[in-house]
């Protein structure tokens, strides 16, 4: 290892502006690159003195199979106009199969950040070997005058679109200059006052929208006569549901079955639904708390996790067919043993949710038990992509736009990762501050890093119950996230997380077929 | 004998404001829209649901047709955002071989207006007033309360989650209001001018009428305050505690859709050479909340921490500045994602 050549010598720029760019555009280019293959091909390219630009700066890693996510994100925050990640070419890892765990997570990463609005032609992937030192300087070369051609990336556009926060950052802001000068700071600079700057800024949708402001209203309970008979906080509501003719027998039924097994003593706690929300029932007399209806949207699975829950012995789980898929995922990550715990699958004629739409599991498959019958058929798959496939039907700024305004409501109450099943770790990367990977202000860049993360670390383990969107109180349409994976699973590896208990884990997991059309 | 405007007047009003150069934030149905799509509408277009649709936010208008008066009993957000943000810089700093250079980053402030709040985010201000100006006067926050006028549209009606006349407020409740609005029907409000500032927003804009609005009477009282803070008192280490917030799952949405939980954390972003201190809010239901360096946390668990919660707003809060943190909102029980809420806790206390 020749460690004295970390910057591999070069020879100045070979390539001047080009186009109507600023002149004095020097791309910043960062290379995350394998510590045994593509390092070493850059060092060849060094020792036998091929010229290449020096716009890219290398940062060594052991393996591609350890190139977090999120470095890629953190470039470009901290200004980087294009990324490129290389390593050994496929068969060729020092440790067997690092390239090709990344592989796989690089196909799917690229389709969120597509979703995101990211330019995917500041992204590249490459293999090279130890052996191309020409080829390392080809890439550089080529990534280098793409990068110049393309301009300076402004990511999220470059400004903060923290207009909503209470800052009082609008550029037409006039009068009452207080004692605080508005200084120069090169944080101010990158999420300062300015307007996005590039793409449509995002128009909001103005209050006159009959069907919206109605729905809001019913919602709402406003007229008299409604709220009278609401019960419970969540107001009810009428929809067409063939629910409430089936769920009278069926909550009966699902109260006797837990009556039974309490009294048994088989289970020591029912996690079900409640008139409020989740109930914890723990004595026979008390099951006539539980409720079937089309509230019941909550998704119990989480609560298996929690200590407090734990702590009251064996459960017994109400879930609905999507709810179990991610008793599949938690079994086969080894979070729940599946012999100690009673599932009670309830037939499910669909909560009137966007997934319900499309719904192929309104029958529970791997319970202990199965309460009630449903007559309801599998939709159309097609549909499931329907709303995804209109945002992305959107140039890459636009879609960038549109998320940052979304984004902008974020207030980081993080009540999209408290509700996910999957989202059970100890400690949240967002919480670790040694180093700080995600900011955690609630700023437009804090909560861009915050959601793709969010989205991503949910990659082949998503089981699409939509919690996180019900959860969050400023209304971000974030399945859009999880349904760009989703999409991508099924597209690119025929998967879907949470259908099949036999099916081995997407993310974590590799195959030498896997394909691709990006990387070089 | 009353002041009245009408609805067209009053979006008037607001239009003139705006041009004036004054921030104005109200209800607003707020949704990003991009080229003619929202994906979610497309998406409502084939169902009924009710997740993804467009929330209904404090939030500032850029044109007077944004303004929602109807149909809705309140946003889902508060108002302390406008005051208190999410997420406010504090200092610029930057280390220069051995110095630290300090600057200011904070935008010079403007006036605004925050038209049709609702009395309980209007009381939640002079509640807040005590403890930003306690041991330490908390500029900032000082600044932004001077330049706002709050204009308080009074509640025609209330929903399950409603519990202000329990905490000693109502749908007409005057406290932390510049001008009060009374619906008289018909796009006519009634004004009632509180303070200077709301009387120089309405100078000359209002008409004299024999019209007088009547006012509901709101959601029934549901529990005895002071009987509340005497329990938390009491009962630090009841099993009540527990039995009561299992289903709770540890977020924040309720703190922070509260118009007065005011927690914040401060932090440093940047490098090692430059960066910024900023302040963000925090929430005592986090785990991280009251984490130790030393790895000790003194509130564990979940009901540790809803205890916590309730702890503050009705016992310690009230001990220390003479009043509860709590204005009925109840918008800790409609954003729960698990159906929760103080009222829940409250009346089953």
């Amino acid at each position: 290892m020749n460690d004295h050549t970390v910057s591999p010598p070069s020879v100045g720029p070979t390539v001047g502006p080009v186009g109507d760019q600023p002149s004095g555009f020097e791309p910043k280019i960062v290379a995350f690159v394998c510590n045994w293959c593509t390092y070493l091909g850059a060092d060849l390219a060094g020792t036998t003195r091929l010229e290449y630009p020096p716009n890219v700066r290398i940062i060594r890693l052991p393996c591609t199979g350890r190139i977090d996510f999120n470095l890629i994100i953190k470039a470009f925050e901290i200004g980087a106009d294009s990324v490129l990640v290389s390593g050994c070419h496929p068969g060729d890892c020092h440790y067997t199969s690092g390239n090709y765990h990344a592989r796989r997570r690089w196909i799917l990463f690229r389709e969120l950040l597509q979703t995101l609005g990211f330019d995917l032609e500041r992204i590249h992937f490459t293999w090279i070997s130890a052996a191309e030192g020409h080829k390392w300087q080809q890439t550089v070369k080529e990534i280098t005058e793409k990068t110049r051609k393309l301009g300076p990336y402004k990511y999220l556009c470059s400004g903060d679109a923290a207009s909503r926060s209470g800052d009082f950052t609008s550029p037409s802001s006039v009068g009452l200059t207080a004692e605080l000068s508005n200084s120069e700071t090169p944080s101010s600079s990158q999420r300062g006052s300015a307007p996005l700057t590039c793409g449509k800024p995002p128009a909001f949708r103005a209050a006159p929208d009959p069907s919206s402001s109605s729905a809001q209203a019913e919602r709402l309970s406003l007229s008299p006569r409604a709220e009278e008979t609401v019960q419970g906080v969540r107001p009810a509501e009428s929809r067409s549901l063939s629910a409430s003719q089936a769920a009278e027998p069926q909550v009966q039924a699902l109260r006797e079955a837990c009556r039974r097994l309490l009294a048994e003593g088989s289970v020591k706690v029912v996690i079900g639904y409640g008139k409020r929300g989740p109930v914890f029932v723990t004595r026979p007399e008390d099951v006539e708390q539980l409720v079937w209806n089309d509230h019941c949207l909550a998704n119990l699975t989480v609560y298996l996790k929690r200590k407090e829950i734990r702590a009251l012995g064996r459960p017994a789980i109400v879930v609905k067919g999507c709810d179990e898929r991610a008793l599949v995922v938690l079994e086969k990550e080894s979070q729940i043993d599946r012999k100690e715990m009673h599932v009670l699958g309830m037939a499910c004629p669909g909560m009137g949710e966007a997934k319900c739409e499309t719904c192929e599991v309104h029958l529970p498959r791997f319970a202990d038990e199965v309460i009630g019958e449903s007559g309801q058929h599998a939709a159309e798959s097609g549909e499931r992509w329907k709303s995804l496939e209109a945002l992305l039907a959107l140039p890459p700024a636009e879609r960038m736009a549109y998320w940052a305004s979304e984004f902008d409501r974020c207030v980081k109450c993080y009540a999209c990762r408290q509700v996910c099943p999957m989202c059970y770790c100890e400690r949240c990367l967002v919480e670790k501050n040694r180093p700080t990977v995600i900011e955690p202000s609630a700023t437009a860049k804090g909560n861009l890093a915050w959601h793709i993360m969010r989205a991503f670390h949910l990659a082949g383990r998503c089981v699409g119950c939509d919690e996180c969107t019900r959860a969050c109180p400023a209304g971000i349409d974030l399945r859009l996230l999880n349904l760009s994976l989703a999409k991508a699973e099924e597209e690119h590896f025929a998967y879907r997380a949470g259908m099949d208990p036999k099916a081995e884990l997407l993310v974590g997991a590799y195959s030498l077929q896997d394909k691709e059309n990006f990387i070089r | 004998m009353s002041a009245t405007i009408s609805q067209a007047a009053l979006r008037g009003l607001v239009a003139e404001w705006i041009s004036q150069g004054k921030r104005v934030a109200g209800p607003r149905l707020v949704s990003s829209e991009v080229g003619a799509v929202r994906p979610s509408t497309l998406l409502r277009a084939v169902s009924a649901s009710r997740t993804g649709e467009p929330p209904l936010l404090y939030a500032p208008l850029e044109s007077s047709d944004q303004l929602t008066l109807e149909g809705f009993i309140r946003p889902a957000n508060s108002i302390k955002e406008f005051i208190f943000p999410k997420h406010q810089e504090l200092y610029g700093y930057r280390i220069t071989g051995k110095g630290i250079e300090l600057s200011a980053v904070e935008p010079p402030a403007r006036e605004q207006v925050l038209i049709a709040a609702r009395p309980c985010d209007a009381a939640s201000l002079p509640i807040l007033d005590h403890v930003f100006n306690w041991d330490y006067k908390d500029e900032l926050y000082n600044l932004r309360r001077q330049l706002t006028t709050v204009v308080t549209l009074a509640c025609a009606a209330h929903d399950d989650a409603c519990f202000c006349t329990s905490v000693g407020l109502g749908p007409a409740a005057e406290r932390g209001s510049d001008a009060l609005l009374l619906e008289l029907g018909e796009g006519e409000y009634e004004v009632r001018c509180l303070t200077e500032k709301g009387k120089a927003l309405f100078d000359g804009k209002l008409q004299s009428s024999e019209r007088v609005a009547s006012v509901s009477a709101g959601p029934e009282k549901r529990f005895e305050a002071e009987a509340v803070g005497a329990f938390v008192k009491e009962h630090f280490d009841s099993a009540f505690w527990p039995a009561q917030t299992l289903a709770c799952l540890g977020c924040g949405a309720c703190a922070y859709t509260c118009p007065t939980c005011h927690c914040f954390d401060i932090v440093d972003e940047g490098n090692i050479e430059r960066g910024v201190r900023a302040r963000n809010w925090d929430s005592c239901q986090f785990a991280m909340f009251t984490l130790h360096a030393s790895g000790h946390n003194p509130r564990p668990n979940q009901p540790a921490r809803q205890r916590q919660r309730i702890d503050h707003k009705f016992h310690i809060y009230p001990e220390k500045f003479g009043e509860i943190l709590c204005t009925g909102c109840g918008n800790c029980a409609r954003n729960c994602p698990a159906g929760m809420g103080v009222l829940g806790v409250l009346t089953a206390l």
